[in-house]
Formats: C-alpha cells, structure tokens, sequence
C-alpha cells in the first residue's frame, strides 16, 4: 500500500513540501480553518497541482472566486478521487486551511457536496500524525509552519 | 466517473497483443533517429482535405485560427513548455528516436524529453486517469507495428494550428518503414466528439545520420527569451554530438541479446529527500545556509527540479515515482516519470573530449560482475541533491553502481558524489528501488500549469529557475489567463 509504505516517513514528510512538492513554506496556515460554499467554476486537473475554483457569495453583489488546492492528479487518485468526481456547476462546501496572504486561497481538507458525500484534499491529513501522513509527491502537503532544516532524513521503513 | 470510453477498444488490442513481442530482428528496422518529412503546422486527412469536424469542434477551431492569425498561441499548451500531447508532438520539427526491448518500444522525442512508452506485452490498458501521451498498446502486424491510444487528456491540441479533440479521442498508429527508407505513420483519428466520422492522417520521417536528439530543456528555452518550439529549424541537427546527445548510427542498435538485469518498472523503496552528513565545503555551507535563512523566512525554495528541470544526480539521491530501464547491448535507458528525463548509459564507451554539459550529463556504463557501473561526466552544476539545496557545481562526477538483488525484485543504486567546488571529499548515497507492479509508469507534466500563487514570496536558489509564464487566476466570473515575461 502506498500509504503505508510513506508511515516510517512522517518526519521528513513534513518537510517533502521542501523537496517533493512545489512549494516548501508557509503558504498555508494549517492552524487555522476556513469553510466556504459556492458554486464550482473550474476544475483544473493539472500538474504540478490540481485546484477547484469556487464561486463564492460576499459582501458585495460581486462573486468572490476562491482558489482551493486539491493536490495533483496521481495524488488524488490514489485518494479515491477521479477526474470529474467534480465538475464545474457542482455546488458544494469546502473546508480548507487559508493562505497566509489573506487572499481567497486555501488547500482543501474536506468537500462536502449537496449530498453530504465527502472527499478528502491533500491538507486533510496533515499534522494527523502517525496515522495519517500525507503522501509525499507531486502536490503533497506544505508543512504545517514555515521550514527550518529538517528534523532528520528520510527514515528507511 | 472518469470517461474513458475511448480506451474500451484497448481493452480488446491488449488481449491480441499477447504474445506479440517480437523478436529483436523485426523491430531493428524502425529503431534509431527519425526526423520529419514535414511537420505539419495544421494536419490534413491523407487525402489533403480539412478533418471532418463537427459543428461545435469546427467553431473552436475557427476561433483558435483567429487568436493564431493575431499571434496568440495560448490554446496550445506547448507555449508554455507544457505537454504537447498526441498527436501534437509528431507534427513537431524534432527528431524522435525508437528504441526496444522485449516488453516495450520507446520513443523518445526531442523536444522537452517527452518519450511515449508503448506497451508490447499481454498487459491490458487500464489507466485511472487521463494522460498527456496516453496509454499506447502496440501489436505487429507482419512489418507494421500497430500502436492505438487512448486515455488522453483533453487540454492538448492535435498541430500549432489548434485543430482540437476531446477525451474520446482514440489514436490507431500504423507505423512501417518504406522501401524507401523512410517511416510512414498513418494515423486513424477517431473522436466522435470532435469529428463527424474516423479520418486518417499520414506523417512521414526519414534518416539524417546528422540528427541528434538533444537534451532539450523547454523553460531554458523561454528563460533565454526563445520560444517554446524552435520553428522551423530543426534545433537539434546543428548540434555536436557531445555529452547528452546521442549518435544516430550507436542508437540504431539491436536490443540486447544478453539477459536482462534491470529491464522493467521500478519504483523507489522509499523516499530519501535528505543528504545528511555531506562534506560541504565552505563555499557550499554558506549556500546551504543561506538557503536555511531564506526559509527560515517564510520564502518558498525554488530548485531545480521544482523548476521543472531534470537532474540525473538528484533523481538519484532524491528518487521520486517509477522509473522503465531498457537495456541493449549498447544502452542502458532510463525513463524517469518525476522529474520527466531520459538518461542514456552508453556501454563500454568512453567519454568524449568535449562534452556539452547538461542536466543529465554524458554517462558510460560497464559490467562489473553482475553489477552495473555508471561513470557521469558533464554536468551542467544546476542540480540540488536535497532538500536543504545543497549544490552541485559543473565539477560534479558521480558514480553509481546498480545491484540487483538475489532475488531480482530490487535494485540498490550506490551514487558517489565528487564535486571539489561544494565538497570537500567524495561521499556516497545509496538509495534502493523495488520492482513495480505497473506495466506504465504515470507521466508528470511539470509545466501544465504554474500557478502564480506558487512563485509568490518564491526564494529562487538559482536565478535560471525564475519562471516565465504563470497561470493568473480573474477576479469574480472573470476567466484565467497566461502570463509570460520574466518576473523580477
């Protein structure tokens, strides 16, 4: 399984952002948690990451477009998403972990589509510790704080 | 759920495809470099009349000849140094070269290290989602090698014209070499989604003993002001045939008589993202610390293969997703899915005087019992070997030792890193693979979109990775849009 063979490298792993991954700091504040609802605009399947673009209500009577990273293609999948398990015009409700810019920019941890079915974005399983790691690769998790040198390297399962 | 309703006929190709491996004598004749006859901007059916599309696909395409005639390319992904797609890359003017072994035929293209994989064996195509180049299953028919695809995704477009296509979109190649000499690929289109009914297509390719294919790096280009795709001169005939670049005449060689060591899917036993303990000299401590400080920070680090560059040296101390080895007499080949790069081993062959340095540099193998040594020269110093960023310099040399396992299900690959300008002695990383059950590797399309969220607060460690085009989201309803011009 390839999630258990990425078990042993939950340290590194919150580094993998680092190396693995496009981005290595800070861009998200997993601390922190924002939930939003609208209408999808756009999926982007897409390397090096996947994101939904959801339309949100705000404060003005112009739409707010949101930008939500999913992860990556091969990552989602192996995460039980398929290409279209959303599709533009869906509406649904997305619990993600915000930039630190304060734009409408986040990393998914949960969707909720109208019918209650749940999927699973790359931050939902990060600092979930021993049993849950994200998977490292393309898309993978950015760490939880802004990188300082690893703790330790990669450890061999 | 996922439409792939074009790949059900591939279902039906893979089962006759049992037992279809073909002995080295019957693909010899399609292997080596070939180089288009004409590289058609905008493709015709075999009869030189425009493709029968439908109404809604004949508006796009209308539209996309329009945006091309006032000089906007932004249908096509390639702009940016993103996947090319098929049948998009074969109308591209780079040479490609074939290469085979008992299981697959390979092609490697010219352009941005792009190869397609096709499938000889008994496997079924059985692909979870879309790619760039497909999932092609290949079959002989006397001399013909029938190749069909299917699985491509739809963001690609069939020529520079912009013709487009859908996910439906299933490709049945019939490649043959002519008595002539040249290759002739007669293509079937079938896209019910885009096309009214299957059309046919024909490119044809010939022998340059001059060709080359090179070592093309796609953001490089567009980093030195150049376009994605070097129109119309074939960028690759001028070129040495130095470091990377590999002669026509030693490509166009038969696979292996010998016993396969290494050939196969191979994907990393784990994932070693850390060189601990390398003897940093002081020049490449303070690199390494000013990158520290500059995480430290809050910026994004921004390396080489995070730019979408290759990099044999750190694929190795960093070894991400699979990996196909071929071996021939002559080559061993390695295709690596993450960071997308051909590495060629030339066996029992020297280096060359002058090598052209590159990110993958001039490798030459031998046997050493039943392990495989790999000496690399001619590396062009813009590779991390980890996570920290520690550096590489055009000093670098490495050594690597392939060893199997008694058992042959994994593959210990001992790297030894000299490079005098970053360290002050030779160390050695050792990485392990195991044998995958995956008859296709996934493929990574590193520039398929780069969000402009990614480059902000970005820590470039090299300015070479400073990126060209970024995707910027609109606000509100408005749509997205590339936006290409070095950012300072």
């Amino acid at each position: 399984m390839r999630m258990k063979r990425m078990l042993p490298c939950a340290a590194a792993v919150l580094f993998v952002g680092a190396a693995a991954a496009h981005h290595s700091t800070a861009e998200f504040d997993y601390t922190k948690q924002v939930t939003i609802k609208g209408v999808v605009k756009e999926v982007q399947w897409t390397n090096p990451h996947s994101y939904i673009q959801l339309l949100v209500d705000g404060d003005a009577a112009e739409k707010v477009q949101w930008s939500v990273e999913i992860g990556s293609p091969s990552l989602n999948v192996n995460m039980g998403w398929r290409k279209n398990s959303v599709k533009t015009g869906d509406m649904v409700t997305l619990n993600l972990s915000p930039a630190r810019n304060g734009k409408p920019y986040g990393t998914l941890r949960v969707l909720t589509f109208a019918d209650g079915r749940t999927l699973e974005g790359v931050a939902a399983r990060v600092g979930a510790g021993p049993g849950g790691p994200p998977p490292a690769g393309p898309g993978g998790p950015r760490p939880a704080s802004p990188a300082t040198p690893p703790p330790s390297p990669a450890k061999e399962p | 759920m996922l439409r792939l309703r074009g790949l059900r006929p591939l279902l039906c190709v893979a089962a006759l495809a049992a037992g279809a491996a073909r002995a080295a004598d019957e693909t010899e004749p399609m292997l080596g470099i070939w180089v288009p006859d004409a590289a058609p901007r905008a493709l015709l059916t075999s009869g030189g009349k425009t493709p029968p599309l439908t109404a809604e696909a004949a508006k796009l395409y209308a539209e996309r000849r329009a945006r091309l005639a006032a000089g906007d390319t932004s249908f096509d992904p390639t702009t940016w140094c993103a996947g090319p797609g098929m049948p998009r890359i074969l109308t591209m003017q780079y040479p490609f070269e074939i290469r085979a072994d008992a299981s697959r035929l390979v092609f490697i293209h010219g352009w941005y290290r792009w190869f397609r994989i096709v499938d000889l064996g008994a496997g079924t195509a059985d692909p979870p989602l879309p790619l760039t180049m497909g999932f092609p299953v290949g079959r002989w028919e006397g001399d013909t090698l029938v190749i069909r695809t299917g699985g491509l995704i739809d963001t690609t477009v069939m020529d520079a014209s912009g013709l487009p296509h859908s996910e439906e979109l299933v490709l049945t190649e019939r490649l043959k070499v002519l008595r002539d000499g040249r290759l002739e690929d007669r293509i079937t289109i079938e896209d019910s989604e885009s096309y009214s009914q299957p059309w046919e297509t024909v490119l044809t390719f010939h022998r340059d003993a001059a060709a080359r294919v090179a070592d093309d790096v796609c953001p490089d280009r567009l980093a030195r002001g150049e376009p994605a795709e070097q129109v119309p001169n074939p960028p690759v005939q001028s070129r040495r045939a130095q470091g990377a670049v590999q002669p026509a005449a030693a490509a166009a060689t038969k696979p292996a008589a010998q016993a396969a060591h290494f050939a196969g899917v191979w994907e990393p036993k784990t994932f070693g993202i850390m060189v601990p303990n390398a003897p940093l000299s002081t020049a490449g401590d303070d690199i390494v610390k000013r990158n520290a400080a500059a995480m430290q920070s809050g910026k994004i680090m921004q390396t080489a293969w995070v730019s979408c560059r290759p990099g044999a040296v750190s694929t190795m101390t960093m070894p991400r997703e699979k990996i196909v080895v071929l071996e021939s007499a002559d080559e061993v080949t390695i295709l690596f899915e993450m960071p997308r790069m051909v590495r060629r081993i030339r066996m029992n062959a020297s280096h060359p005087a002058q090598i052209e340095p590159s990110y993958v540099g001039d490798s030459i193998g031998r046997w050493d019992g039943a392990t495989l040594v790999v000496d690399t020269l001619g590396f062009n110093g813009y590779a991390e070997i980890d996570a920290r960023g520690q550096p590489t310099s055009a000093k670098l040399h490495t050594v690597e030792r392939f060893t199997l396992s008694a058992d042959g299900n994994s593959i210990d690959i001992e790297t030894t890193v000299e490079d005098p300008e970053y360290y002050t002695k030779p160390f050695t990383v050792t990485r392990s693979w195991k044998k995958s059950p995956a008859r296709h590797p996934f493929e990574y399309d590193c520039m398929e979109n780069p969000r402009s969220e990614d480059f902000e607060n970005a820590y470039y460690v090299r300015e070479r990775y400073r990126p060209v085009c970024m995707r910027v989201e609109g606000e509100g309803m408005a749509p997205s849009k590339m936006v290409c011009g070095r950012s300072e």
